[in-house]
């Protein structure tokens, strides 16, 4: 039984084959011009509203929508609905848990991975957004649940209307893949 | 008369695809629904992979079949100086509308078809078969004639189109169609024969891997 166990992690098949240049180039472009047009929003709208636009998990869900556009992950339903639902989940955790800080991130990274599964929105960077609802300080705790609006849900749907406009462009790329 | 005044059967079947991959994304959503776990890729993406794997997979193993493998191994041949008459009768008696030619080496020189003893009877503008039956009632001695003193070489044709013994199947077919002919000889490297494959022959080969 642990030869079976210790089998399984030897791996079963060969890794994908890597992308073409275009792609690379495509990948860069989506990318920039994503985190750049929430960044801008972020520095020229926010600045000294006490307001933020700009948070990490954006970062990762840019990988997924100019890096890998057409993985379910970054879909448009995975995309809103796993930033916002985890949100949710991230503010709420730490309202109730905010005592035993470490308790209060594991519970908002555990029910968000659980809850995007639940409702088919499954999007890594929510993992990222519900944590940093718990650790991101004073001015994300002072938020509270206008996080799920802002920064998350705008900047969220700034990086949907950027991927829209951009992942088209190209004759190798389309996006979505599929709405809801 | 009119063209219309005959019935006309309409003999075309409906047009089928070489490769008739009928997996629907339904199909992929159900045996995604079997996997436990998450995957990472739409049933769209899938049918797309699916489609190309299954185009690779039938082309490898359309090219791991080769001429070797279906070809008649006992080929009845003729000589360069077999009289023509004898090589009619032994097409005759084997009932085969075609025989390769070898010379003294063993090599292959050529190959005699019917067409071949058509043209060398009734010459290469023959329109049909008929218009030499109605020759042969006008002109009885004429296609003996023909024939009479001829060897193998005189009218065979040369050289012949061969596919090597490691030819895939798919090369094989590609010949048979590119020249129009239906039966091609298998020599070695040599250019010893080998075998001779028939378009027979090819209903050995599994289906599906008809190449277009």
């Amino acid at each position: 039984m642990i030869r079976q166990y210790l089998k399984k992690m030897q791996g079963t098949t060969i890794s994908p084959p890597g992308v073409n240049r275009t792609e690379i180039l495509c990948s860069w472009i989506g990318g920039f011009l994503g985190i750049a047009t929430v960044g801008y929003i972020n520095e020229k709208l926010c600045n000294g509203t006490g307001m933020i636009m700009l948070i990490g998990s954006f970062g990762a869900s840019a990988v997924l929508l100019y890096g890998a556009v057409k993985s379910p992950l970054a879909q448009p339903r995975n995309l809103m609905g796993g930033h916002i639902l985890s949100a949710l989940i991230g503010v709420t955790s730490y309202q109730l848990f905010s005592s035993h800080i470490w308790f209060a991130a594991a519970a908002a990274v555990a029910t968000a991975i659980a809850l995007m599964h639940i409702t088919k929105t499954l999007h890594p960077p929510g993992g990222a957004t519900a944590l940093i609802a718990v650790i991101g300080g004073d001015q994300i705790h002072s938020l509270v649940y206008i996080y799920v609006l802002v920064p998350v849900g705008i900047g969220a749907f700034v990086m949907l209307i950027i991927a829209l406009l951009v992942n088209n462009i190209p004759r190798s790329r389309r996006y979505p893949e599929f709405w809801f | 008369m009119d063209k219309k005044d005959f019935p006309m059967n309409k003999l075309s079947g409906p047009k089928t695809e070489p490769l008739n991959i009928t997996i629907s994304d339904e199909d992929i959503y159900q045996a995604m629904q079997e996997i436990s776990g998450y995957l990472d890729i739409t049933p769209g993406d899938f049918k797309e992979i699916y489609s190309h794997a299954y185009k690779h997979a039938v082309e490898k193993i359309a090219r791991s079949i080769t001429a070797q493998h279906i070809m008649n191994n006992e080929v009845i041949s003729v000589r360069r100086n077999t009289p023509l008459l004898d090589v009619a009768r032994i097409m005759a008696e084997a009932g085969v509308s075609g025989v390769p030619v070898i010379d003294t080496a063993e090599n292959l020189a050529g190959v005699i078809s019917e067409k071949d003893f058509l043209y060398c009877i009734a010459g290469r503008n023959t329109q049909s078969f008929l218009s030499i039956i109605l020759q042969f009632i006008e002109n009885k001695p004429g296609i003996v004639q023909a024939l009479e003193g001829k060897k193998a070489e005189d009218i065979m044709t040369a050289p012949a189109i061969t596919v090597a013994e490691t030819a895939s199947v798919i090369d094989v077919i590609k010949t048979l169609k590119k020249h129009a002919i239906n039966r091609v000889p298998v020599v070695d490297q040599n250019g010893h024969l080998r075998g001779i494959i028939t378009r027979a022959n090819l209903l050995r080969v599994p289906a599906g891997l008809e190449a277009d």
